[in-house]
């Protein structure tokens, strides 16, 4: 068998009576993108927080960079400091977009001088250079989504989880988005991402995992 | 009408004078109840958190029996904590009827629910997607819960306000637990209903019109942090 950066055995998460998930074995192999496809309320969600570390499943086994997760706060604390979630209703902090990027790299102890210097990097490659001491509040659906991809990607997490990501953007940032993914992707950043988009796969030549009423139904 | 206009304009010159007995009950009063919120805060707004983001049984009963607590009629709380600070009681030997302390501890005991519930109240309508941002981010479960008060902080202010509006108007327990002692513990509404007793209305007017102040400033902070809230 092949390792992977995530080893999911038996899983099987619900909400109630529903199953969500029900996944007899998944393998996400390092420096791939995986597109998660699928009709809504097949599982695409829950499966990348379960991913993310989110959410325990009610049963099965998760095994990340080779470690078996036991979903101890101490484990956990570590753990998700290598994966990061940007969710598909991506949710930035009151105050400045300085301190929404800043924000994971905060958490990481890293200096201010250095968070200052990461976060103009990345609001860059999203097309918002400038846009440090704006109000979060205050941004465009569009913009909000590229700062909480700046922010995701100043983590420099070894995997980034993408729910939806294109999904209710304008056609600029759908484009610096797409682009960001594949540069992301080639520098062997491992990506999960949830899309509707029927063509995804083809133009970034991914891994497809797809996902029917919480099982999965092909991976090619 | 005269009595009323000599009343008024006696208290008003009892206040511009800065009289030793109105400037004392009004240090006691908010001494005491800035040190009853504070207390309060410190256990109310971690428990009121506490019990809007986790999930555990009966917690709904907990809910109810927070509510009722709001309505607690203050003389029951103010039995209550006689009963453990009486020489008889549990803390009796600590002596503490009668004195500020005791005085703090029930008010602490009043403003608790209020303080608990508002805080609650705030995770509740907080989005639900602060918690799980922060920790996708890297942030550790207790940076993440940080993190939800930064973004509640009007509603936990909210909680605070209330409460200190709850306690700097309370009597019958200040009343009960303080024994209302000149210059020690008596506050400006124990002051009120005795010089009003005693017929020093214009004491009791002087005192009247401070404590008008401080519920009207409460009341603009509350109304400006809920309108930040909402924005």
């Amino acid at each position: 068998m092949r390792h992977g950066i995530y080893e999911l055995t038996g899983i099987r998460v619900r909400f109630g009576s529903r199953v969500a998930l029900d996944i007899d074995t998944l393998i996400i192999q390092a420096g791939r993108l995986h597109v998660l496809t699928g009709p809504n309320g097949s599982g695409k969600s829950t499966l990348l927080a379960v991913l993310a570390l989110l959410r325990k499943p009610d049963r099965g086994r998760v095994i990340f960079c080779g470690l078996p997760v036991n979903w101890s706060g101490k484990q956990l604390g570590a753990l998700r400091k290598k994966v990061t979630l940007l969710h598909q209703e991506s949710f930035l902090f009151s105050g400045t977009v300085m301190a929404n990027v800043g924000f994971g790299l905060k958490m990481r102890g890293v200096d201010q001088q250095e968070t200052s210097h990461s976060v103009k990097h990345f609001l860059a490659l999203v097309g918002l250079a400038g846009f440090e001491e704006r109000d979060a509040t205050t941004l465009s659906g569009g913009e909000a989504r590229r700062v909480a991809l700046a922010r995701a990607l100043a983590c420099r997490p070894e995997v980034l989880l993408l729910d939806e990501p294109l999904a209710h953007v304008d056609q600029e940032s759908s484009m610096i988005v797409e682009n960001l993914i594949a540069s992301q992707f080639l520098a062997g950043t491992t990506i999960v991402m949830a899309s509707h988009d029927q063509h995804i796969e083809e133009r970034l030549s991914s891994t497809v995992i797809r996902l029917d009423k919480g099982c999965i139904h092909r991976q090619e | 009408m005269g009595f009323i206009t000599e009343s008024l304009w006696k208290a008003v010159l009892l206040i511009v004078s800065g009289s030793p007995d109105v400037l004392s009950a009004v240090w006691t009063s908010l001494f005491i109840s800035a040190n009853s919120i504070l207390l309060a805060s410190l256990l109310g707004i971690p428990v009121g958190m506490g019990i809007g983001v986790g999930e555990f049984p009966l917690k709904r009963v907990l809910l109810t029996v927070l509510n009722s607590l709001m309505a607690m009629p203050t003389v029951v709380i103010g039995l209550l904590v006689y009963s453990v600070i009486s020489r008889r009681g549990v803390l009796g030997a600590w002596n503490l009827l009668f004195t500020p302390i005791g005085m703090i501890l029930g008010l602490t005991l009043l403003a608790l629910p209020i303080v608990t519930n508002y805080s609650l109240s705030a995770v509740k309508g907080a989005d639900p997607r602060i918690v799980p941002t922060a920790l996708t981010l890297g942030a550790t479960r207790f940076q993440s819960l940080l993190q939800l008060t930064r973004e509640v902080r009007f509603g936990i202010l909210a909680a605070i306000i209330a409460g200190f509006g709850r306690v700097i108007s309370e009597v019958g327990a200040a009343m009960m637990l303080g024994g209302n002692i000149r210059g020690y513990t008596r506050t400006m509404t124990t002051a009120i209903a005795l010089e009003t007793e005693k017929g020093e209305f214009a004491y009791g007017l002087a005192l009247g019109i401070i404590l008008m102040g401080v519920a009207l400033a409460i009341n603009a902070l509350l109304t400006f942090v809920q309108e930040k809230r909402r924005s």
